[in-house]
């Protein structure tokens, strides 16, 4: 028999089994109901989010720069699909999108099942038909609205528009940001994003399972985004661009011409020569295919026409043949498909082959050999005549470095150190700080980030930093721009002519002078005198013969502390003759400038209580250099304005920009009273500093957008014209600045800047400017040895009643009365002319 | 049938034996436990027929048709004197032997992943059902008729007698099934007379075998899902995870007193896969809370207490290994599909007795009920029959 023991044994199992039960169903359903219900909740909604359209974006007189237009986009909804289906799903696609199965497949797992994944975006009407045509091949796929960004004039503002593009992990941050939205990663996109992006409509259903929809829970319709008006006026924008894009030309040419002069002198092959020839016949025939290609894309209407289509609509002055100034290296020799150097090249070298660098001599670069060493590719190369084992990221040759080694090719990162590498210019109102015009060159159609920036476009575009605003993030030493700032000083401190006051000094001309009142010591805006609207727009020539300072060249002073040195001029050997203040801001001589840096720091302890060894630093300050001036568009610079501090904190820190031992001497003061040693501005600062000393000492904070407008043109956030600070500067120190300014332009003599603005036409007597050019590297090469110079014009119109201050950079373009002075002077010539005044752009005379 | 003809029989030999007399409680709980089970069947399948534009009572409908057939097949069962037909318990064994095998063979019918149904023109069943009760009979025949404690000789032929469909079944494959026959097993002998260092020795084999049996298949992950994967026919085909996940969800968010019934989410917006068949618990849980779901327990807790009862009570050991059999079987299923449904157990796709939709599980369950209802009827009436094998 059984025994029952056993058998209430086996109860007691049975008792605990159950006993495991009821406290595991205790704990979920007393203990963590909340929870568990809390998930049933969520499983039961479904929350749809329907993006706004993003606000448009306006020039000041409402020609469109940006704006949405409404396409189509496939999505599929992997849960609606079922498993055994997803395969069958994948090749249909594939054959409708044209691509392998396998990408599909790859989209499908890459998701997490639930998730929606856009198959494909911007559907042809014919295609959104057909999917839903044809949905039994298509389950779980659904069309959607899908708003696309457009940039009407593509490259017109670029730079002050910015782009758009998928959020990283910085933007995800944002409380109102999700991974599949776009958000502005540049320009006024970005600094605009919160106000341009609106808010996204959020539908919540009921789902079940299956996912279907039960019920409509809840409805928010989305609130489209404002639109940004900004301060660019398009005109004179796509001027500036166009001056811009072809001064950068010039100054490769300008380049090239004293390459093959250099070359000519040594027993280096006719390479160059002859190469040019060939290029120059290949060149034409391109164009020739190019502008037929152009004329067939526009009778078809192709995508591609909005490109060429933006360029015809601007001006084209100069007979320079079809542009693509960063094209292809032309095959064999070191020069783009226009005949001139390429600053950086990105050159992809099968095994076996050659490539001629760009550069001052032309360089032959061969990959020899490829060896696989730990699981590393090293590649033999040979530049000229010597060979090197180099491996990823290595840096030869002094302008090579590998990116990338495979067995089949090498693929090289090339500087041409000497090659001008970039304009930037801006326009701006120093009345009220709105910047009229902004760009650098090289620039990019923001279209090209909406679709996600290929590779190719990367290479081309990305390596010379074209993405970047260079007017705010480009740090430059301003060089003899930076004069105005001593000359301010010198005024304002009664510092210069040597010991005479400001006051005994004729100044103004004939026509400022006699309206001044009596109490020209009041800084009140009502108290500065405007010159009379209907007055000679002549202005009188403010040279003296008095007061005058031999500048010789050469420059030999004497520290107080009794130490000798000697500094040159740029034109040295040989100088400016006799010159006072007015001239030497004219002429553009250094040692009048040193003379004043020298005083202000031999009488840095005297008995004044003036801090005169930081009394320039105060001044460029006041004026806006060392700090970014807070426009509104991100990533903007500093600057940089040395002095004792600074130099003894980079000191402690062991920094490359300043002498190991030693401390801040008066040389160091000289070179920034001329905008060279450590001295760093931004395009923008120049320009804003140039209106703040020609406008009565007003520091604007510049702005790009003037008011922010919902879709019925109500004005949602206004962004008026803001005053940074106010300089009390004495109203004839603008005044005198002007004329000396208008000299540089108009004197025939000694203005650096006459050349370039020769052949103005109209009004040229109402332009003022000052040239830079900031020496940035002295370095030897092979038997030459190369200085490579920026180029730099700051330019004011009409020195009357000053509307324009202009600013223009040729980075390692040569001097700035030479290519930078040129560029400013089409501007000018469209902003006082209009586009029939433009005249072809020609180098200036080499002048600092 | 070869039972008919006995029938008259024992109708003799009971009016020896005294009146029958049906145990009410084992009865009554059995009719409430298949009540509550249809009414979940209904909560749970309405919403979706009525989606697709069906009647919402369709399987409601089927399943109370084979419930008509399972109380029948009780009542015809509890009838039979098991001592009288002992002898054909061999030749059924085999038959139903030989139905596994025939699964196998291109005749079983393949739905969802696993093969384990035998199409009959319009009836199919699951020879699996079947094996259960088989193995059982047969194991509790061999055990009665040797002598306490049992011989290593009897183990052996035991093991034999649970080994042979289990490799049928593991072939399916039919991993639930396996564990119930060893559990069964492993009960039966522990009841049955067995000596510690026997069952020692099994326990150890078991779990020897079963983690071998994973460690083989370890090699490929989705073997081993497929073996701890129940999953019926015609559902989709979805994760494991996702459905006890969503079982979890639904049980937990049932509360202290549930949702009410026709309220649950979960249930009604079709969260849970095969919620009418190996899930139903769910429904329970979500709608009636952990009141209902302690109530469920407890008239399963009825229901064994019940059989145990019986395997106290039997007038011969044949009888009450039955019953003890019967009753491992039954506790094993509960504890196994209520424990996946709360994920503390795998996934393997026992059905929840009397309550899971399913025809050949109701009725081979119902027949199995009854044989133990049979003993009972049957006990013992005087102390001296009582030592009689």
């Amino acid at each position: 028999m059984t025994n029952p023991v056993r058998l209430g044994v086996l109860g007691l199992v049975i008792i605990a089994f159950f006993a495991v039960l009821g406290l595991r169903l205790w704990t979920m359903q007393v203990t963590e109901a909340q929870a568990y219900e809390d998930r049933a909740l969520s499983n039961q909604v479904r929350i749809v989010t329907t993006p706004a359209p993003r606000g448009d974006i306006f020039d000041a007189n409402g020609v469109k720069l940006a704006g949405t237009r409404s396409a189509l986009a496939a999505i599929v909804d992997l849960a609606l699909v079922d498993k055994d289906d997803r395969e069958s799903l994948a090749q249909n696609l594939a054959a409708f999108l044209d691509t392998p199965a396998s990408e599909v497949a790859e989209l499908f797992e890459a998701s997490n099942q639930g998730l929606q994944i856009t198959i494909a975006e911007d559907l042809s009407d014919a295609q959104a038909t057909f999917l839903l045509e044809h949905r039994e091949s298509f389950p779980g796929v659904n069309v959607v609205p899908q708003p696309i960004r457009t940039y009407p004039l593509g490259e017109l503002g670029a730079h002050v528009i910015g782009y758009i593009g998928r959020p990283n992990a910085e933007d995800l941050e944002r409380e109102d940001v999700k991974g599949n939205d776009f958000v502005g990663k540049a320009g006024v996109e970005r600094s605009y994003d919160q106000l341009l992006r609106g808010t996204e409509g959020i539908v919540e259903y009921r789902v079940d399972a299956k996912r279907k929809v039960l019920a409509l829970e809840s409805e928010e319709t989305p609130t489209a985004g404002g639109n940004l008006i900004l301060t660019i006026d398009a005109d004179v924008q796509s001027q500036l661009q166009s001056s811009l894009r072809d001064g950068l030309i010039q100054a490769r040419r300008l380049e090239m011409e004293e390459r093959r002069e250099a070359l000519s002198d040594t027993s280096i092959p006719q390479l160059l020569a002859e190469g040019l020839e060939r290029e120059r016949a290949e060149a034409a025939e391109a164009a020739a295919a190019r502008s037929e290609a152009d004329g067939t894309t526009s009778t078809t209407g192709d995508d591609q026409e909005s490109d060429s289509g933006s360029r015809g609509a601007t001006p084209e002055p100069i007979n320079i043949e079809a542009i693509d100034v960063l094209g292809a290296l032309y095959p064999g020799l070191p020069l783009d498909t226009n005949g001139v150097c390429v600053p950086v090249q990105r050159l992809t070298i099968p095994l076996g082959g050659q490539i001629v660098l760009s550069g001052v001599e032309p360089r032959t670069v061969r990959f020899d050999a490829v060896e696989e060493v730990g699981g590393r590719f090293l590649a033999t190369v040979t530049v000229e005549n010597e060979t090197e084992s180099v491996k990823n990221n290595q840096s030869f040759a002094s302008t090579l470095q590998v990116l990338d080694i495979s067995e089949e090719r090498v693929i090289l990162y090339h500087r041409d150190k000497w090659c001008p590498v970039r304009t930037v210019g801006v326009v701006e109102n120093p009345n009220d700080g709105s910047i009229i015009a902004m760009a650098s060159y090289p620039d990019f159609d923001p279209t090209a980030f909406v679709d996600g920036l290929s590779q190719a476009q990367w290479d081309e575009l990305g390596t010379v930093s074209a993405f970047q605003n260079f007017a705010v993030q480009g740090l430059y030493a301003p060089a003899s721009t930076f004069k105005t700032l001593p000359y301010v000083l010198a005024l304002e401190e009664s510092y210069y002519p040597l010991d005479r006051g400001v006051g005994d000094k004729e100044v103004g001309g004939e026509t400022a002078a006699p309206s001044e009142p009596d109490d020209a010591g009041s800084d009140t805006g009502e108290d500065v005198v405007e010159p009379e609207p209907d007055a000679d727009p002549v202005i009188e020539p403010l040279l003296t013969d008095t007061d005058e300072y031999s500048c010789t060249g050469e420059f030999k002073f004497q520290l107080n502390d009794g130490t000798v040195q000697t500094k040159r001029d740029w034109k040295w050997p040989g100088g400016h003759g006799p010159l006072d203040l007015h001239g030497a801001l004219q002429a553009s001589c250094d040692l009048y400038f040193w003379d004043i840096a020298l005083r202000l720091w031999n009488e840095r302890s005297d008995e004044s209580g003036i801090d005169k060894e930081n009394l320039l630093q105060e001044y460029a300050r006041g004026f806006g250099f060392g700090t970014a001036t807070g426009i509104d568009l991100p990533f903007e610079r500093d600057g940089l304005v040395p002095d004792r501090a600074w130099f003894k904190a980079e000191q402690r820190e062991g920094s490359p920009r300043v002498r190991a031992d030693g401390s801040w001497v008066g040389g160091d003061l000289m070179d920034f009273a001329v905008g060279q040693g450590a001295t760093l501005t931004t395009p923008l600062q120049m320009a804003n500093s140039l209106a703040a000393m020609v406008n009565g000492g007003t520091v604007w904070t510049p702005r790009v957008v003037d008011e922010v407008v919902d879709q019925d043109g109500n004005v949602i956030t206004e962004n008026p014209p803001l005053v940074a600070r106010t300089m009390d500067l004495d109203p004839r120190t603008g005044r005198m600045l002007l004329a000396d300014l208008q000299q540089v332009v108009n004197n025939q003599d000694r203005g650096t800047a006459r050349s370039a603005f020769q052949n103005f036409g109209p009004g040229v007597e109402l332009i003022g400017g000052k040239t830079g050019t900031s020496e940035i590297i002295k370095a030897p090469r092979a038997q030459h040895y190369k200085q490579v110079d920026s180029a730099f014009f700051v330019g004011v119109a009409p020195i009357t009643n000053p509307e324009w201050v202009v600013s223009v950079v040729v980075e390692r373009g040569g001097s700035g009365g030479r290519v930078a002075a040129p560029v400013a002077r089409q501007v000018f010539q469209f902003l006082m002319n209009g586009e029939a005044g433009v005249t072809e752009l020609a180098p200036g005379l080499d002048a600092d | 049938m070869a039972f008919a003809t006995r029938t008259s029989e024992s109708t003799t030999y009971r009016q020896n034996r005294g009146p029958l007399r049906p145990d009410i409680v084992l009865v009554l709980t059995y009719l409430t436990l298949s009540a509550i089970g249809l009414l979940m069947i209904y909560s749970a399948t309405a919403p979706g027929l009525l989606a697709a534009g069906d009647d919402p009572a369709q399987q409601l409908k089927e399943q109370a048709i084979f419930m008509v057939i399972g109380f029948i097949v009780f009542t015809v069962v509890s009838s039979i004197d098991l001592t009288e037909v002992r002898g054909f318990i061999g030749p059924i064994y085999v038959v139903v032997i030989g139905m596994l095998v025939l699964v196998l063979t291109p005749v079983g019918d393949s739905q969802g992943i696993a093969q384990r149904w035998i199409d009959l023109g319009p009836i199919q069943f699951q020879p699996s059902e079947l094996a259960k009760i088989a193995v059982i009979l047969m194991l509790a025949s061999i055990l009665a008729s040797s002598d306490v404690p049992l011989h290593w000789r009897t183990v052996a032929r035991a093991l034999v007698i649970v080994g042979v469909p289990s490799l049928l079944i593991f072939a399916q494959p039919d991993l639930g099934t396996m564990l119930v026959f060893a559990f069964v097993l492993l009960a039966m002998l522990f009841v049955g007379g067995s000596t510690i260092r026997q069952l020692g020795f099994l326990f150890v084999a078991t779990a020897v075998g079963t983690v071998g049996v994973f460690k083989m298949d370890l090699i490929k992950e989705y073997q081993i899902n497929r073996l701890t994967a129940f999953i019926d026919p015609g559902a989709h085909e979805l994760s494991l995870s996702y459905n006890q996940v969503q079982s979890e969800i639904a049980i937990g968010s049932g509360g202290l007193l549930g949702k009410g019934l026709f309220e649950g989410t979960q249930t009604n917006l079709r969260f849970v896969p095969v919620q009418s068949s190996d899930f139903i618990f769910t429904a329970v849980g979500e709608q009636f809370g952990f009141v209902g779901s302690i109530i469920v327990i407890a008239l399963f807790g009825v229901l064994l207490f019940r059989l145990l009862a019986i395997a106290g009570s039997a007038r011969d050991r044949f009888g009450s290994l039955v019953a003890t059999g019967i009753a491992a079987m039954f506790a094993f299923h509960v504890f196994v599909n209520i424990g996946m449904t709360i994920r503390i157990m795998p996934v393997t796709g026992l059905p929840l007795p009397f309550m899971s939709a399913g025809g050949t599980v109701f009725v081979a369950m119902s027949a199995a009920l009854g044989l133990a209802h049979s003993v009972w009827m049957r006990r013992s009436v005087a102390p001296g029959d009582r030592r009689r094998g």
